[in-house]
């Protein structure tokens, strides 16, 4: 039971993601009958699973929630903005309520009666209930819309109609928490039930099996709705069932009950059972094939623990694969064609499984962008600037551990552009925008990579403002000359989040700095763009996975290191003249025309000095989150190669200038280079290089 | 005479974790006349459904009377909800 209750949960999150999908969608005048019945069906199917593990309080505000979907969808309800606004709010109670019944923090007091009340009344239909609604809510009254008219033509809202139904639930049915008599209580909301029961299979009490279902139900249903919409009822129980609904075209209403299936003795025993008759065919109604039979569900859901054993075992099989090919390549097979045919193909296929087994754990970025719908909402009523988010590359997948990672980020990235991004509606309309802000969310992959970006156009970075925080808070120096792409940047610098600029949105204590470090914990850069009066726009760039990344294998000392590729400019050879000694712990670079520090990677990593250090002049350029660049000494480059993350905290522990390890094709491991921390430290070590 | 017929109270709860349990119970009353006292009854789902079915079935075939008697409001709903009426006859 807990594990059902567990997917049910994992199915509530889809659902809600469609719910806030299809209601922004309807909030942007998408008026699709069939967007109204995801709505629809994903309150319903919220409902029907919590009535199952006897989640009330779930259950019924999903009923009430429902109840106004139902007008709607029936076009009793225009979809007018009272009703798109309180049924955004609803989606963000139950998507509360949800958390709460899985153990997540509880709703607060008073949050959903007063939309339950707003719910009801909108759905009453009565004109002074809607006003009563919007009198308790002084967000609608404050509205002031104009309903809108929607037809509803489409929606297939018809005479009613007779529909039979088949019912035979099963082992598995009952096995899944489901009953049949919940499953008929259901059906009876959508019309009149007339229900026989066929009980011929079921067995005397000697060959019952307490577990398994024997009865089979035949069920009229006069109703006005689809037949695909009442097959919704059996949703969660249909593959673990015989179900068959035909449509009848019988207009009137069901003339009378179908036979009694059970005569019942009304005096002595023995009874006798007359099998219940087939539901009478009427008209040219075809038993099979059921109209809008939903099609085989092309998914399975998955532990994502033995997923995460899966991607271990894969990754080990790579580094396997790697030693494999170095052994070989040492030994009597070098150079035969067999031999470096098949390590190709063994390279190739183990690239495909990793590249596969990697794509099964990665996920739409839709997941997270979802969330910040919310979040715009929550801010736009305290901020009180009316705001439109709009997202772009919602179907862009990365690993999910970075999805996971990306949510904080992006929440403070949101704060920040509606809080003191987008201008208030009055020093809007007077710089001659709409009064809507708009904020833009957007992910795509580049260059293996994925990228988001989020913007806004709002007032762009007040650049004047941004120096003299900077100045007052000695980010920098009151004679420095900035460009206005570095001012931008100076808004991550750490300290530069001041006390006055703490709000109840944006300020939290934290400022872009923090939203810098989680970014870079993830391997990834974030930088800014901003016109001024135009808007700002943040761009994070992050890899798609955190289990292997694309480095430079160096030799420092005696030991191999990782450079991660991303943080690589370009790697070169060192002459002695273009070496400039400042001080004693500073050591500049000229490299074309310019001067880059120049730091002995193996001096700041504590390693032994070698016999050979006098000869090295091999130097990499790289580059940190915030475009700062330096010039790595090591002994040697040895080559380009994918490797494993493997977490240093995890195994051993944390080490400064050391992001994390990996094991090489000769089974040694390496360290993976923190560029950014290296390159924080570069004031502290540094040395000389000596010509050859 | 009356007072010769065992009598089984049904719980208020007859739900799927139920049936195995109620079916165990009725099995041990065979032999006999029965009567089952249902007034507690908020719920009935359909494993004790079919078990009160099958129950009533085995009585008729062993010629022994089975009744249910002071059906709750809500059994007597969910037998007419699902065409079992018979039960409460």
């Amino acid at each position: 039971m807990a594990g059902i209750r567990v997917v049910f949960f994992e199915e509530c999150d889809e659902h809600l993601g469609e719910l806030e999908n299809g209601l922004i969608a309807i909030q942007e005048g998408d008026r699709d009958p069939e967007t109204i019945n995801i709505i629809f069906r994903a309150v319903h199917s919220i409902k029907g699973g919590a009535s199952i593990f006897g989640l009330e309080a779930l259950v019924g505000f999903a009923h009430t929630f429902e109840n106004l979907l139902t007008k709607v969808r029936s076009g009793e309800k225009a979809l007018d903005e009272a009703v798109i606004k309180t049924c955004l709010k609803a989606a963000d109670v139950l998507a509360d309520l949800v958390r709460e019944a899985n153990g997540g923090a509880a709703v607060e007091d008073g949050k959903a009666d007063p939309l339950v009340s707003t719910l009801t009344a909108l759905s009453s239909g009565s004109s002074a209930g809607a006003e009563e609604a919007e009198e308790e809510d002084p967000e609608l009254a404050a509205l002031q819309f104009q309903p809108v008219s929607v037809s509803f033509a489409e929606l297939d809202v018809a005479a009613p109609k007779t529909l039979a139904i088949r019912f035979k639930p099963g082992l598995a049915m009952y096995a899944k928490a489901n009953d049949a008599i919940l499953i008929l209580q259901e059906l009876s909301r959508y019309g009149e039930v007339k229900a026989a029961v066929n009980t011929d299979a079921l067995p005397l009490l000697d060959g019952l099996d307490p577990r398994e279902g024997y009865l089979t139900w035949h069920i009229s249903l006069l109703t006005t709705q689809h037949p695909s919409l009442v097959r919704e009822v059996f949703e969660f129980v249909e593959n673990d069932c015989e179900l068959e609904i035909s449509e009848a075209e019988t207009i009137a209403p069901i003339a009378a009950p179908p036979p009694p299936v059970i005569e019942a003795p009304p005096t002595a025993p023995p009874v006798s059972f007359a099998p219940a008759p087939a539901p009478a065919p009427v008209g040219p109604v075809e038993a099979a094939p059921v109209p809008n039979q939903p099609q085989t569900q092309g998914s399975i859901r998955v532990d994502l623990d033995r997923v995460d054993r899966m991607i271990d075992l894969v990754s080990e099989l790579v580094i396997n694969q790697s030693i494999l090919v170095q052994r070989l390549a040492g030994e009597r097979f070098n150079g035969q064609a067999e031999v470096s045919a098949a390590l190709e193909d063994l390279d190739k296929l183990t690239r495909e499984i990793q590249d596969s087994v990697m794509a099964i754990r990665a996920q739409p970025v839709k997941a997270v962008f979802q969330r910040m719908s919310r979040l715009v909402r929550e801010v736009e009523a305290v901020t009180r600037k009316p705001v439109r988010l709009v997202t772009e590359g919602d179907a862009t997948e990365v690993d999910r551990t970075v999805i996971e990672r990306l949510s904080d980020p992006l929440t403070h990235m949101i704060r920040n552009a509606i809080d003191h991004g987008i201008e208030p509606p009055e020093k809007r309309a007077a710089a001659g925008k709409p009064a809507m802000g708009t904020v833009k969310i957007a992910a795509a992959h580049r260059g293996g990579r994925i990228i988001i970006e989020v913007s806004d156009d709002g007032a762009g970075i007040n650049r004047e403002r941004v120096r003299e925080k900077a100045v007052e808070r000695g980010v920098i120096g009151a004679e420095d000359r900035l460009t206005d792409e570095e001012t931008d940047n100076l808004i991550f610098a750490a300290g530069f989040s001041t006390a006055d600029q703490v709000s109840d949105i944006s300020g939290r204590g934290v400022g872009m700095d923090v939203v810098r470090s989680g970014v870079q914990a993830l391997g990834g850069r974030i930088t800014v763009t901003s016109v001024q009066g135009q808007g700002s726009t943040f761009t994070l760039s992050l890899p798609l996975t955190l289990a292997v990344m694309d480095g430079m294998l160096v030799q420092v000392g005696d030991q191999g290191m990782v450079v991660p590729l991303t943080a690589l400019v370009e790697s070169f050879q060192v002459a002695p003249g273009d070496v400039t000694r400042l001080g004693v712990e500073t050591t500049f670079l000229h490299l074309r025309g310019a001067n880059v520090p120049l730091l002995d990677l193996g001096a700041m990593l504590g390693y032994p000095r070698g016999e050979d250090e006098d000869g090295r002049h091999v130097a990499l350029l790289v580059e940190d989150d915030s475009g700062q660049r330096a010039a790595l000494l090591v002994n040697d480059i040895l080559g380009q190669q994918q490797v494993v993350i493997k977490s240093l905290e995890a195994n051993y522990r944390e080490v400064p200038g050391v992001a994390a390890a990996t094991i090489l094709g000769d089974g040694r491991v390496a360290l993976i280079l923190d560029v950014n921390a290296i390159l924080s430290r570069r004031r502290r070590v540094c040395a000389e290089p000596k010509a050859a | 005479m009356d007072r010769l017929v065992p009598e089984l109270r049904l719980p208020a709860v007859l739900d799927t974790a139920a049936a195995p349990a109620l079916v165990q119970e009725l099995a041990a009353l065979r032999g006999g006349a029965v009567c089952l006292e249902a007034a507690d009854v908020t719920r009935l789902g359909g494993l004790c459904l079919q078990a009160l079915l099958s129950a009533r079935s085995t009585w008729a075939s062993d010629g022994h009377a089975f009744s249910i008697k002071n059906l709750s409001p809500a059994m007597q709903e969910t037998l007419a909800l699902c065409g079992a009426e018979v039960l409460g006859t």
